[in-house]
Formats: C-alpha cells, structure tokens, sequence
C-alpha cells in the first residue's frame, strides 16, 4: 500500500501525466469528430449498409492510443532517463513489486483517461451525427453499451501493455517505436499480406482484435469481448516479459 | 543519541564479469558499523559496480554481496536497512524536492513530516518547491543525502558525495558523515578527493582493478605504505651531510633550497643526535609522513606495473 501511495505521488508530480492525459481525451474526441465530418459530405451516396454509429464514435482511439500507451511507457521510461529508477529500486528492491505497483497506478490513470475520453468522444459523436441527420447510436441497445466499456477496457490495456514495453526497451522513444509498430504500422499493412496470413492477421493481430471489440459490427469471426481478450491475453505476455527483463537486467 | 541496530555490509567472493572484462574481481571485505569506512581506488577499479551490487542494482556474476548477511532485496524493510546516494541524477528533473521527499517517504512508510524536516537538515529548507532540475550540482546532491537518510537507516552508501559541493558543503558532508557513523550507523562512502578521504575516513577499503588492495584502518594503511623521512635545514649544510655519511644515514640535499637535507629511513632524534655531535646548528627538523594521495598513487602505479 505504501508503495502504491509513493507511485502516485511520483506520477502525480510529473506534469507530463496530466498533458498525456488530457491529450489521449482531446485527441480522441477531435479524430472522431474528423471522421464524422467526412461522413457528412457524402452519407448519402455511401452510407455502408452496416454503418455502425457507435463504433463510428471511436474512430479517434486509433490515435489517443498512442498517446494513453505513451503516458503508461512513461512510468519507467522517464526513471531511466532521469536516474530516478536508481533511487526506486533502492528503496524498493524487490522488483516485481515495483512492477505490479506501476501497472496498478497507471492502470487507474488510464482508467480515468479512458472514461473520460470515451464519453466525451461519444457525446460529441453522437451530436454531431444528431445534427448532420445521420443515424445515432441506441445507447439502451446491449451491443452499445458493450461497445463503450470495450473502449474503455481497449485504452486501459493498452497504457498497461506500454508500461510493459516501457520496462523492456527503458526508453521513450523505443517504446514508442513497439506501440505505432504494433498498434498502427502492422494493422495497416495487414490487409496486404497475401492469403490466409492476412486473413489471420486482420483478425487475431491483437489491437486489431482489441479494436473490433468496440465496434457493434465486429470484423471477422472476432466479436466483442473475444477481441478484447484477444488484447488482454497479448498484453499479459508482454506485461511476463517485462517481468523477466526487470529481474534478470541490472538495472 | 541515536541508536539502530547495527549492521554490516559484507562482500563474499564478488565477481561481476562484463563479456570478457572482469569489473570485479573475487572481493571480500567487511564494512563495519560506528566507523567512516573510505572506498578507494582509480577510475574504473570497480567501485561503483561493487557499491550498485550491494544495492542488489548489478547481479553480481559469483559471489555475494550482503547488508546484515542478506541481499538487500530479501529484506524485510529495505530503507530502513540501507539509504544510498549513487549519483546526483537519482531524482526526476522536474519533480520538486518535496514531493520526491515525499514519494520515497511514502514508499518506507515513513512520516511525512520527515520531509521538511530532511530538507531543513541538508541545507535545503527553502528551496523544497522548486523542481530538481534546477538545482546546482551542490544542491542535487544534499538532496541525493537527504533521499538516503529519510528511512533512518542503519547503513549509508555514498557515491562520491562531496562531487560539486563547496567548501561548506565539503566541511558539512564530512561532519554529517562521522556524525551518522558516531550514531552507530555503518557508513560507506567513496572519493576521489584524497584529502578529503583523510580528514573524513577511519577505515579504508581501497581497490584497483577489481582487486582488493588493502582493508585497514587509515593510519595504519599510511604507516604500512610510507618509508618515514626527515627534512632538516641548517646553515652548514655540506658538514652535515657529511657527518650524516660517516654515520651510516642516507642523506641527500634538496636542491629546491640552499639549506635543506632530505633524510631517508630514521626518526628525527636520530637526525638531532647526529646534528649535535658534529656540532652543526639546526634552523628545522621535521618528520614528514606521505600523505594518503601519495600512497594512493604510489600503490596503484606499481600496481599498473605489475599488471
């Protein structure tokens, strides 16, 4: 408990937790609203026979990832780089503690970020949706609601999955690196592999599964929370491998 | 007073190997409490690797390096055990002073109204809300001590401690140091500053490449390591030296002057006894002793030798 209160002071502190945070929530709301904007101009030639209205409101999480997975490398990246990981592990040794402490706060950071980026990129989605005459999302319909808390659960893990990648490469920029590489570069070039290996990677590549989850309309065989787990189960290993790496690494 | 448990830090056959360079090569010394113990030696003799695996920082490749017979990391209350200033970086730029008091307080358990308390002791009582960053080398310093001893712990490792402070700070870390050490704590702390390992240390552990040199009290390492020598002056140089001859001492005169002798291996009576006899007056007789720089350096340049 003790060293959970002494991790949040440390991230509390750091002025850049709070940019990163509000940035993930700006940046969220602004690229879906961008992504409506261009619906506007021609819906009605183009409208897709699934559009999704609620999906379609999370459009801006593609690029508040990158920014909330920033805010989770963070906790060890700027230890590194400053030093500070010297006192850290002085007074907390045992390093797999240090390690599930980081990921307990940075987890409720992120929790905080998310909801926030969430509703605020929902309520802004579905008004501008209301006003440009589009259909909007039924928000008592169960697959809505699902789709909000998969959201909220895709963001968390993926500060978590940062934390992790942030403890193995020690590194911002390394670590930022691994996240537009997983999180972007191979989902788009996925499509391009040939045959049954893009086919597999459009649907099982883990943020790819992760960001189905918060679509009503899913892609592939993956729905829902299956794509979300898909998400967990990755950024469980990563989060092994970053436990590896901190006990057998000096420091 | 202040009293703590005492505990001593132990190095059992450590060895720390980077590919084919061996960093530490098979040390094993006892730092014990109630004493300023000096941690010497050049640069890259492995000081620091040594310190970093005490900390349970470095694994070390065979070998132990124990605080009260356990590794660090199997102790029950870390920071009570050991409070550590490796270098003055060890704190987040943009953090404030306070709140990294605060952050490694919390991480011990321990009260918060030791921070402001701490800042006060170390000389930074006023400069608590400003970020790290800005502080001068001096000032990232005394914070760096005063992140060791919030825990209160029973032993103290520092890293060249005294690297940009002032005079002050020197005169206020030395003091601060046998202080703790006089609480019963077991300091450790390396230098560079050779003087200032004098007037500080009680006991000296001093390494070169990875080896251990020697681990005795200070006084003894300096009489062990330095051939006594006597300076003498006199106006009628040419008939003491001559009378120092047919005695059977070794003599010499120093050419920086016109009236200095150099005398090797006897005690200054012996010099006076013969100076009376041969009826030569005397303006100076004085024993000179090697400082801890000039063993240092003599030590570890026959040692390059060697090697």
């Amino acid at each position: 408990m003790d060293l959970l209160a002494s991790e949040w002071i440390k991230t509390r502190s750091i002025r850049t937790t709070w940019v990163l945070a509000a940035g993930t929530v700006l940046v969220t709301v602004v690229v879906s609203l961008l992504g409506i904007s261009g619906l506007q101009a021609d819906w009605q030639a183009d409208l897709p026979a699934d559009f999704d209205p609620t999906g379609v409101s999370f459009k801006g999480i593609l690029v508040g990832q990158i920014l909330v997975a920033t805010l989770g490398a963070q906790a060890f990246t700027s230890e590194y780089a400053t030093g500070q990981i010297v006192t850290s592990l002085t007074i907390a040794p045992r390093r797999a503690i240090l390690l599930v402490t980081k990921l307990g706060v940075t987890a409720l950071v992120a929790l905080a970020t998310a909801v926030l980026a969430v509703v605020c990129s929902l309520g802004a989605s579905q008004a501008a949706l209301a006003a440009a005459g589009l259909p909007t999302a039924d928000l008592t319909d169960a697959d809505s609601v699902r789709a909000v808390l998969c959201a909220i659960g895709y963001l968390v893990l993926t500060a978590v999955l940062g934390v992790a990648l942030g403890a193995i490469t020690r590194s911002s920029s390394g670590a930022l690196a691994v996240v537009v590489t997983v999180a972007l570069l191979v989902p788009a070039l996925a499509p391009g592999l040939p045959g049954a290996l893009g086919e597999l990677a459009g649907t099982y590549w883990p943020t790819t599964a992760g960001q189905a989850s918060y679509t009503t309309t899913g892609t592939g065989v993956l729905t829902g929370p299956a794509g979300l787990a898909v998400m967990a189960v990755f950024t469980l290993w990563t989060t092994l491998a970053a436990h590896i790496t901190l006990r057998t690494r000096d420091a | 007073m202040h009293t703590t448990n005492p505990v001593t830090l132990q190095a059992h056959a450590l060895q720390k190997r980077y590919g084919h360079l061996t960093a530490v090569d098979g040390l094993s010394f006892t730092v014990r409490p109630g004493v300023v113990t000096g941690f010497l030696g050049p640069n890259g003799a492995g000081k620091s690797t040594t310190l970093r695996m005490f900390l349970g920082l470095d694994r070390p490749t065979s070998g132990a390096a124990t605080v009260g017979g356990l590794r660090l990391a199997e102790t029950p209350h870390p920071m009570r055990v050991v409070g550590a200033m490796l270098d003055a970086r060890g704190v987040h730029p943009r953090r404030t002073a306070a709140d990294h008091l605060a952050a490694v307080a919390r991480a011990g358990g321990v009260s918060r109204t030791r921070v402001p308390e701490m800042l006060e002791r170390v000389g930074l009582g006023g400069v608590g809300n400003r970020p790290a960053g800005d502080f001068s080398l001096g000032m990232k310093q005394r914070l760096g001590i005063a992140t060791a001893l919030i825990g209160d712990p029973a032993v103290v490792i520092f890293d060249e401690p005294l690297n940009g402070l002032d005079p002050e700070g020197i005169r206020w870390a030395r003091s601060l140091m046998r202080d703790l050490a006089a609480e019963g704590r077991t300091v450790l702390f390396s230098s560079h500053l050779m003087g200032e390992m004098e007037l500080t240390a009680d006991h000296l552990v001093v390494i070169h490449h990875g080896r251990l040199l020697a681990d005795q009290p200070l006084a003894a390492f300096i009489a062990d390591h330095t051939t006594e020598h006597v300076r003498a002056r006199t106006p009628d140089r040419p008939g003491l030296l001559d009378a120092l001859a047919r005695a059977g001492v070794q003599a010499t005169a120093d050419t920086a002057s016109a009236d200095g002798i150099d005398v090797e291996g006897v005690a200054t009576d012996h010099v006076g006894r013969i100076a009376a006899t041969a009826g030569a007056e005397l303006s100076e007789l004085t024993a000179v002793r090697d400082s801890l720089e000039d063993v240092f350096l003599t030590m570890t340049s026959t040692q390059k030798e060697a090697a």
